[in-house]
Parts: structure tokens; sequence; C-alpha cells
């Protein structure tokens, strides 16, 4: 499936920059969001969107002195149309990454989380012992290649539930390949999956998986959060290649919003941390 | 089950108004029911269209209803409705771009979603229509035309009534396929049940509670519409005698 939506979009893609669109002074722009990824962007049961994304993507638009449309689509084929043009940019929580920049571009980002591993309560990995709370896999200390170590030990053998297409999957393919890795549509599935005892970890945003502990329980953190190398730069938004003056627009707005306070205020609020981008 | 929330709690959860999500579970088995409607209709016009083709005796029409039942029913729903979902409006921008409009075209989830599903629903009634036309014996209307019926004639008071009463058990068949097909079209994020559900589950991170609702929902859905399909069929058959 995953595969199938990845040539739609590569397809997808050629078509689209052949066809070069005209001229567009984005004073209306449609954006995509998942709204099903809390706290980044949900569905309250009033069937409204929310979440910091959408905040987000309202603050940045009155800053372009655009009308914005924010609409939701599942995470599959969330690409595929973009590319297509059903909407001109994606907020949903997503990664920069070059495999995603081969097929789309990005403004920001404009936020960064750690991504973690969380495991039942009762599980002998939440015994390990970890010399450092953080691996930045742009430069790895000794400290944190110990860390790793530790890591791919105590998992040899095991199964860690990721989302499918995400960065998370990437880094257990690069950087833990000897672990089995099984792969789900959406958080949930994992979390379902953790607490039936039928897959021993999960690895996802630290955000996500505070969420699941704080819902479901009987979940909890363990070892580094991870950041840079596989798993990206941070979230951006996601627009079309060649769309630069839509893409400069953003990146200027991301700019001053980080730059007020605005992105810092807006995720202590939703995430109850600053997941704004430092220098 | 999360151990913190009482089941009163849980309950709240499916509320109807903007502090549950009993009306948007509602909602979206309602568009449920409008999408396989519309679906499985334009399945009968695609599906009696197929079955003419293939019992034409044109080799043209044949191989192009052979193709359309091979290639539908060979390919996965899923894949027919992401080809429908990008390609269509891919397609439609094209061609606009072609007479110079550069602007956005969007074409109406609901209506892509329909043409889906008719595709996919009008596959499986073209067999299940051309084996009913075929059961109704060839004398009858050599018959029809002895006595000197004209086509229309043979057709509606012949044809029709019996090839109906052949092809309803199938068609009840292939009713709920299309019933159930309605959740993949979720991807297209059209508010229908499965994608009400999606949303709940996973906004409120109570995935059994809702994937049950939706699950009883269905089952509501499929049980209404099996009943139904007895009482037409019972109908049908209400000049036949049973053994």
């Amino acid at each position: 499936m995953k595969k199938i939506v990845a040539a739609l979009a590569a397809g997808a893609a050629l078509l689209a920059t052949a066809g070069t669109a005209a001229a567009q002074d984005w004073s209306r722009i449609r954006i995509a969001t998942e709204g099903a990824y809390p706290p980044w962007n949900t569905t309250n049961a009033a069937g409204q969107l929310e979440g910091f994304e959408i905040d987000l993507a309202k603050d940045l638009c009155r800053r372009m002195e655009a009308e914005c449309e924010i609409v939701a689509q599942e995470w599959d084929g969330i690409i595929p149309g973009l590319t297509t043009g059903r909407y001109d940019a994606i907020m949903a929580g997503m990664s920069v990454t070059d495999e995603r920049r081969q097929v789309i571009s990005f403004a920001g980002p404009y936020a960064t989380e750690p991504i973690v591993f969380s495991a039942l309560k009762d599980s002998p990995l939440l015994k390990l012992d970890f010399p450092v709370d953080r691996v930045d896999y742009n430069q790895v200390s000794a400290e944190e290649q110990q860390a790793l170590d530790t890591l791919a030990k105590a998992l040899e053998g095991q199964t860690v539930g990721v989302q499918v297409a995400t960065t998370h999957q990437n880094m257990m393919q690069e950087y833990l390949p000897d672990v089995d890795v099984q792969t789900y549509d959406k958080v949930d599935s994992i979390a379902l999956d953790l607490l039936s005892g039928r897959i021993d970890a999960m690895l996802a945003d630290s955000s996500a998986t505070r969420s699941v502990i704080e819902t479901q329980g009987g979940v909890e953190i363990f070892g580094p959060g991870f950041t840079g190398g596989p798993i990206g730069i941070g979230v951006g938004v996601g627009v079309r290649q060649g769309d630069d003056a839509l893409r400069e627009k953003f990146d200027a707005a991301i700019k001053a919003a980080t730059e007020d306070g605005t992105i810092a205020r807006m995720t202590t609020q939703w995430f109850g941390f600053d997941a704004s981008m430092k220098e | 089950m999360p151990a913190r929330l009482r089941m009163l709690d849980f309950l709240d959860l499916l509320k109807f108004g903007d502090a549950g999500w009993g009306d948007e579970l509602l909602r979206g088995a309602a568009m449920t029911v409008a999408v396989a409607v519309g679906g499985f209709l334009l399945g009968q016009v695609f599906g009696t269209l197929g079955a003419l083709a293939k019992l034409s005796g044109s080799r043209v029409l044949g191989v192009a209803a052979d193709f359309y039942t091979t290639v539908l029913r060979g390919i996965p729903e899923l894949l027919v409705i992401y080809l429908l979902f990008f390609g269509t409006n891919l397609a439609l921008m094209r061609v606009a771009r072609i007479f110079g409009y550069a602007g956005y075209i969007e074409i109406d989830a609901f209506l892509v979603g329909v043409l889906a599903i008719g595709l996919i629903s009008g596959a499986y009634s073209t067999e299940v229509i051309r084996g009913a036309i075929m059961a109704v014996p060839y004398g009858q209307l050599e018959a029809g035309k002895a006595l000197g019926m004209r086509r229309g004639q043979l057709f509606r008071r012949i044809l029709m009534p019996q090839t109906l009463r052949f092809a309803l058990p199938g068609l009840g068949n292939v009713w709920q396929l299309t019933l159930k097909d309605t959740s993949l079209i979720s991807v297209m994020a059209l508010a229908e049940l499965m994608r009400a559900a999606n949303l709940a589950a996973g906004s409120t991170r109570n995935p059994f509670l809702f994937y049950g609702a939706a699950a009883v929902l269905y089952l509501t859905m499929t049980s209404i519409s099996t009943y139904g399909f007895e009482r037409a069929e019972r109908h049908a058959n209400r000049g036949v005698r049973r053994a």
C-alpha cells in the first residue's frame, strides 16, 4: 500500500510539473491536515478540526494575509493529494526528510520534538539504564553511541511498532535494522497492539506517546529521545515543488511566528513543552 | 481498556451534540447509505449494460464488457478508488490547462466515491444479471414471438420479471459487498461512517468504543437490507411453487 501511494505520488508529481501552474497571488490557500493526530491536529466531538497546527495555520494565514481553508485528509494519500492539486499545503505533523523532498518542497520547519520508545509498564525494557536522555543523529557522541548499542541489544528479537511511511520507520531501518518492525496506519493501532501484547515496544513522537499514556495508561516511555539524522530537521509545511512563491510566504510567516514567541506559546499550550525551533 | 475512564464517561463519548460523537457517527452512517445506494444504482446501470453487451453477440461489445469485468473485479477495490480519486482530478486539471484555465478544479469526493463504488458494483452485477438473463428459457421468448409480441413486450412481459427473480439473490449479495466497500472511500476523507469512526478513535484514543459502534451500525444496515431483499425475493417468487 505504501508503495502504491509512493508510485502514485511520483507519477502525479511528474504530471503536475509537466503542466506548470500559472502565476498565483496566493490570497486563497487550501491547507490539508490529518485530523487524527493529537495534539498536532485532531477532531473534536463537534466534528471540528483543532490542535496546534490548526491554531498555527490560522496565525500564519493572518500573517500572509491569505484566506485559508483547512481540509481533512487521511494520512495515506496526503502527499498525492497535494501533488494532484486537491490542496496547496500540508500541515499534518509531517517531518521534513530527504525522501519526501524528492516529491514535495517544505517551508519551515515550524516545530520539532524528539521521538521516543515506550513499552508496557511491566516490560523489562523499562529497567534499562541509559547514559544520556537525548540522541542527536547528526552528531553521535560516544555516550550516545553507547545508548544506541544498549538499545540494539535489548531490542534484539523484539518487535517494535511504528506508523507506516514515517521518519520513525526510517530510523528503525537505518539504525536498528536487526529489530523486527511492524508498521501501522496510525498511532492508535500501534497502541492497541502494544496494550494487547502483540508487540514489545512502540516508537512515536513524544507528544503522541504522551497522549496515549494519558488516555490509555499502562504504558511508559523508556530510553533517550531521538532527533536529527533520519528523523529530519523538524515538522514543516509541505508545498508542491515549483510553488516557490507560496513556500517563501510560509517561510516568512513561520520565521515571524517563531521570533515573536507565538509558536513557543502555542506548543506549550498544546504539548506541555516548548517545541518551537531554536537557533 | 482505559482504567481511568469510568463507564459513564465512556458512554458520554457517544452523546449527541457538540460534546459527543453520536451525531457524527450517525451522520457518517447516513453518508454511507447515500454512497452505497448511489453506487449500487449506478452499478445496476453498468451491470445491465455489461450483461447486454456480453449477450449481444457483437464482438466489440463483448470484448469491451469482458475487459470491464476482468479489470474491475481483478484489481483491489482500494486501488480502483485511489486511481479514480487522484486520477480524475489530475486528468481534468490537465485538460483544463490545455484550454488555458490554470485555476483549481475540485471534483466532489461524494461523486468520485459513488462512481468508484458504482464501477466495482457494476462489474459484479454484470455477471449476476448475465446469468439471470441466460436462466430464462429461450423457448419462452420464441413462444412470445410466435404470439406476435414485439421486442418491447417480450422484454417487459417475459424477460424482465423472470430476470429480476433469478438475479435478486445474487444482487442482494452484491449490495452487501457494495455497502461494505464504501468503508474504503474513507481514504478520500469523505465523512462516511468509517472515516467518522477513524476520526473519533484517533482524537479520543478510544478505538474499541468507536470501531465497536461502527460495527454495530454496519451490522444494523446490512441486517435491515437482508430483510428487505428477502421480502423482495418472496414477492418476486410469489407465482412460483416451491419444491
